[in-house]
């Protein structure tokens, strides 16, 4: 009993220090990322690495924000005063990521709702369809993607994006997991009550489902961000890209220019880790919710 | 219940209806909107809206540079607005042929006749430019310029703007410090590939790993690594008549063994040619194969001709063993996509006339390029810039050995990616002679076709 | 699923649930059959045909003629192979790794926990495409860190062209994988040990039962569904692996990190075959679901 649990003892401290050097080999990328945007490129060039970099600089993000310019926005008749297409290209992300979201949201809660609680005719089959329509990727139906978001005059804006995303059945899936733990009682009270569809949707439904909404908010944000296959694909003007296409095309342009790409990779990152970090614990709380029902 | 289901699809497709219905608004606004500035500006006639795609050829990659440019067509042509997209070699392809397949192909487009003539006009995209060419400032074009802005079938889908011969270049001082400055002829730029392997040979041994990169993750910059293997034995990419792939050719395969055989010359499936540049650039590498004027009168990270430690760049032409070196050939100019619509055909054309031939512009229009016109008649380009000297050696001593325009074979797009593929293949110790003759099977399958 | 009980309810009440149902439907399935069904179908079709771009290009029916070509090419083959080894590999040791993370971190105090958590759910946040750039440099030829560090620790003699080598390229690319991969099942597998009844727990150590038998006959069957949640969402996510080979390799050298889903990107954009790319997109959906199946299967059996 003792050997053990001295031996637990070992395996634990062991563990801790296997633990701590790992953590560094995940925070280092990070960390390179942003010391790499402030060197400068001697020290970026140089085959011994600059660990701490002794001189910071601005002038890659200098570089960043004079390359092209691009109107802050564009609504309809609207167009904003010029901005560096870096700041453009952030102001897109954003609108992509956060439209997907709150799109997704409201008729993946919808259809989950339906799909959880109605009695319908289809209901089988859809659920079906969906459940297979999940596990496959989206590069598969890239080619009539495109087809279809230019036949829609849709190619080539933010739209074609995030459509697809919405419509992409996993929202549904998770919805109707959590809507099953509606009490159907409730429902046929709210009935009784005279309270019609909607308002039974709205009142009842969707408190109840909250945490389902946040963990699928949470979930869709990340993942349009990140989905640089689809924005690869399907915007090609300055003024229409998103940040991650933006650095890919820096990357391209300067392959070797890694202080100007980690200054885009820098921007790029920024914002969404530091939502993360604040929003720390719904992120966990979400993600763990997500899976437990899904 | 049918009657349930034909109204839910009914509202289904209503549905689908608005969600575009509100990216058309959006659109048909966009174009409203520029349209009554224009109206506001000219006040006469109606507003063309073109769309204007650059691959980075010399400063026509730089927003700053073009806009210029842009400027001076508007004052003379108010009503044809120009909008432009800044394409880089990696992606650009894949970014033109997904634009393609989403209908929204750009309308001019800035490359060279592999691209315009070999492959988007041999598909039937792009526009016959055969009236440009009937104009009376086409009329002095070189005739090979001319013949390679024409596809086989004598449409022309390229409209000429500037030109240069691809070199190479070494850095002067590694090239010193290693003694090997003796096996260059510094008056005629030239070298023979005897002196050439020596002069490697000399600078691997003097401590520098690697003199020079066999650069091959794709096809950016693939015209260096072709006139090295081609000058070398003087051997040939494609026959004459420009039918077939001549790689596994004996001179080839002897070239490429060499290569392969010398130290300091080392395959890399990471980088491209633009990598090359500025790894050469910054004094990893001894030697650039990826080289041309524009490149050595570049000075947007220090001193033109002057590498970042201020090491002196000499340009040289690529080695070879009888002493005629041909140099691969660029030659951009502009093409039209059809997309159909008149107005902007005319229009796209308008512009391309006023870039390439009005008086006042076409000097400028070359100058960004940092290459060398296309006509005898435009003269004096460089003339009280400060890179006047360096153009001049490079127009006196390189571009009379401008070679055969031969990237206008057919099957030349598989032809440039199985190039790329079989320097990987001989780069992690394919056999020579088999892998050039996989090129060759692969390239001229698709020439046939 | 419940199942539909049509006895005791009139036809009426059907048809008005019916009714309501597909209204609330209805948002979702336009985006649903419209960017998803309608797509796949053409998908499947055009597959059948020799699809290409040009102004007077037609479509060709070739029957089965885009599949048959399919299994005789050695790229496609090789891509396939690729996107296996990928999967088979980063599955695994996403879901060894992140259990043994969270079983060292599950039990410590809740700042020390989040710390941990945050740290390794960082490349997730960090985007794809910037955490792919970070590593190009890291990996780079020349003057990247790796080489950096193996050369003055002694281990590599000169420098290794990690992305430029067809020996360890594939390799690369799944590390990078991996850092990416393992941030969601950590914080899973961290909240589902913290779940694990205690009760159980306390009566097997009653029982003199040690560690091991700890793990695996109490917590292990406890946590069993959130593994399988991690295994399916980790193969479809190794399945989905595109970024990194376009912005890194662009499926070189010598095709040793092609895989389908490049590939497919590939002979789409590059050779204009779309008939040709369907007929892998529907090849790739289908091993997919058959892998999807198997593992939904086992589920039901668990």
């Amino acid at each position: 009993m003792k050997t053990s649990n001295s031996l637990k003892k070992l395996y634990n401290i062991v563990s801790i220090i296997v633990l701590i050097a790992l953590a560094f080999c995940f925070v280092f990328p990070l960390y390179w990322i942003v010391t790499g945007a402030f060197k400068t490129p001697v020290s970026i060039n140089s085959p011994t690495p600059d660990w701490i970099p002794k001189e910071l600089v601005m002038d890659n993000f200098k570089k960043l924000f004079s390359r092209q310019m691009a109107p802050v926005f564009e609504l309809g008749f609207i167009k904003g005063p010029d901005a560096p297409a870096a700041v453009r290209w952030m102001i897109n992300t954003v609108f992509m990521a956060i439209m997907a979201m709150v799109l997704t949201c409201i008729t993946a809660s919808m259809a989950g709702y339906a799909l959880a609680k109605k009695r319908f005719h289809g209901r089988v089959l859809l659920f079906t369809l969906i459940v297979c329509a999940m596990a496959l990727p989206k590069q598969v139906i890239l080619i009539p993607l495109i087809r279809e978001m230019s036949a829609l005059k849709l190619y080539n804006t933010i739209w074609a994006v995030i459509l697809p995303t919405v419509g992409w059945p996993f929202g549904v899936f998770l919805m109707k997991q959590f809507s099953e733990g509606i009490p159907t009682e409730m429902l046929e009270a709210a009935r009784i009550d005279g309270a019609n569809e909607f308002k039974t949707f709205t009142d009842i439904v969707f408190e109840m489902v909250k945490p389902g909404v946040g963990a699928l908010a949470i979930f869709t944000f990340i993942n349009s961000w990140n989905d640089y296959f689809m924005q690869l694909i399907m915007l090609s003007s300055t003024s229409n890209l998103t940040i991650s296409l933006g650095i890919a095309k820096l990357q391209a342009e300067n392959s070797t220019d890694f202080g100007l790409i980690m200054a885009g990779a820098t921007l790029a990152a920024a914002p969404i880790l530091i939502v993360f970090i604040v929003l720390q614990k719904y992120f966990t709380k979400g993600i763990t919710l997500g899976a437990v029902k899904g | 219940m049918k009657k349930l289901l034909l109204t839910g699809l009914t509202l289904t497709a209503a549905g689908m209806l608005a969600a575009c219905g509100g990216g058309k608004a959006e659109q048909t606004s966009a174009a409203a909107d520029s349209q009554a500035e224009t109206k506001q500006e000219a006040q006469a006639g109606e507003a063309t809206e073109l769309s204007l795609w650059t691959y980075p050829v010399g400063k026509w990659g730089d927003a700053a540079t073009v806009d210029g440019i842009i400027k001076n067509f508007n004052e003379k042509y108010p009503n044809i607005k120009v909008s432009v997209e800044y394409l880089d070699y990696q992606n650009g392809d894949d970014q033109i042929n997904t634009a393609i397949e989403g209908k929204q192909a750009p309308d001019i487009v800035l490359e060279g006749p592999e691209r315009l003539v070999a492959n988007w006009g041999a598909k039937g995209l792009m526009v016959d430019l055969k009236d440009l060419f009937e104009k009376d400032s086409a009329s002095d074009i070189y005739d090979p310029v001319k013949t390679a802005c024409k596809s086989p079938s004598g449409e022309y889908y390229e409209y000429p703007a500037f030109m240069v011969a691809h070199c190479m270049a070494v850095n002067k001082t590694m090239f010193e410090k290693a003694d090997a400055l003796q096996y260059l002829d510094l008056d005629t730029h030239t070298w023979t590939t005897e002196n050439f392997l020596k002069a490697v040979q000399a600078v691997y041994d003097s401590g520098q790993q690697n003199v020079g990169a066999i650069y091959c993750s794709s096809q950016g910059g693939d015209q260096g690594t072709r006139a090295l293997v081609n000058n070398l034995y003087s051997g040939t990419f494609t026959d004459k008549e420009h039918t077939k792939y001549t790689v596994d050719s004996a001179e080839n395969v002897k070239a490429l063994q060499a290569i392969v055989d010398q130290a300091g010359l080392n395959f890399d499936p990471s980088i491209a040619g633009g990598d090359e540049i500025t790894l050469f650039r910054n004094g990893t590498l001894a030697m650039a194969f990826c080289w041309n004027a524009s490149q050595q009168t570049n000075a947007d990270n220090g001193p033109a001709g002057k590498t970042n430690a201020g090491d002196e760049i000499i340009p040289m032409l690529f080695p070879s063993d009888d002493g005629a070196t041909e140099l691969c050939g660029g030659i951009w100019g502009y093409g039209i996509f059809d997309n159909g619509d008149a107005n902007k055909i005319e229009a796209a054309k308008t512009f391309i006339d006023f870039v390439c031939n009005d008086e006042a512009q076409v000097k400028e229009s070359v100058k960004a390029s940092g290459f060398f016109p296309v006509r005898p008649s435009v003269t004096g380009v460089y003339e009280g810039t400060e890179t006047a000297d360096t153009m001049k050696l490079f127009e006196e001593k390189f571009m009379p050995s401008m070679g055969d325009y031969y990237q206008v074979t057919k099957g030349w797009t598989t032809a440039r990616t199985e190039w790329w593929n079989m320097l990987q293949r001989i780069g992690t110790g394919g056999d020579v002679a088999t892998e050039a003759a996989t090129f060759t099977t692969n390239a001229n399958a698709a020439a046939a076709q | 699923m419940a199942k539909v009980v049509y006895t005791g309810r009139s036809k009426e009440l059907v048809r008005r649930e019916t009714a309501s149902a597909y209204m609330f439907l209805l948002p979702s399935l336009v985006f649903f059959i419209g960017f998803v069904i309608i797509p796949m179908i053409i998908c499947i079709y055009t597959s059948f045909f020799d699809s290409t771009m040009g102004k007077d290009a037609k479509d060709v029916f070739i029957g089965f003629g885009n599949y048959i070509e399919l299994f005789k090419d050695g790229i496609f083959i090789k891509a396939l192979k690729n996107t296996f080894v990928i999967v088979i590999i980063s599955v695994p040791v996403v879901c060894i790794f992140s259990l043994w993370v969270s079983s060292v971190i599950y039990n410590l105090n809740d700042k020390v926990l989040s710390v941990f958590r945050c740290i390794f759910y960082l490349p997730v946040v960090t985007g794809s495409v910037a955490v792919t750039v970070v590593w190009k440099w890291m990996y780079n030829n020349y003057y990247g860190i790796f080489n950096y560090i193996g050369k003055s620790t002694g281990v590599l003699k000169t420098n290794i062209n990690w992305l430029g080598d067809e020996r360890f390229a594939l390799m690369c690319i799944i590390l990078i994988l991996l850092t990416t991969s393992v941030g969601q099942p950590i914080v899973l597998y961290v909240s589902a040990l913290g779940n694990v009844d205690n009760s159980l727990v306390e009566a097997a150590q009653v029982d003199g039962a040690n560690e091991l038998q700890l793990f695996w006959k109490i917590k292990w069957p406890q946590i069993m569904p959130t593994t399988l949640y991690i295994l399916v969402i980790t193969t479809i996510n190794s399945f989905q692996c595109f970024a990194l080979i376009q912005l890194l390799t662009s499926g070189g050298p010598n095709h040793s990190t092609d895989t389908v889903m490049y590939y497919i990107y590939y002979m789409a954009f590059k050779m204009f075959r779309y008939g040709y790319g369907n007929a892998m997109g529907v090849v790739l959906a289908i091993f997919i679901a058959v892998l999807s199946a198997l593992q939904f299967r086992v589920a039901k059996e668990r």
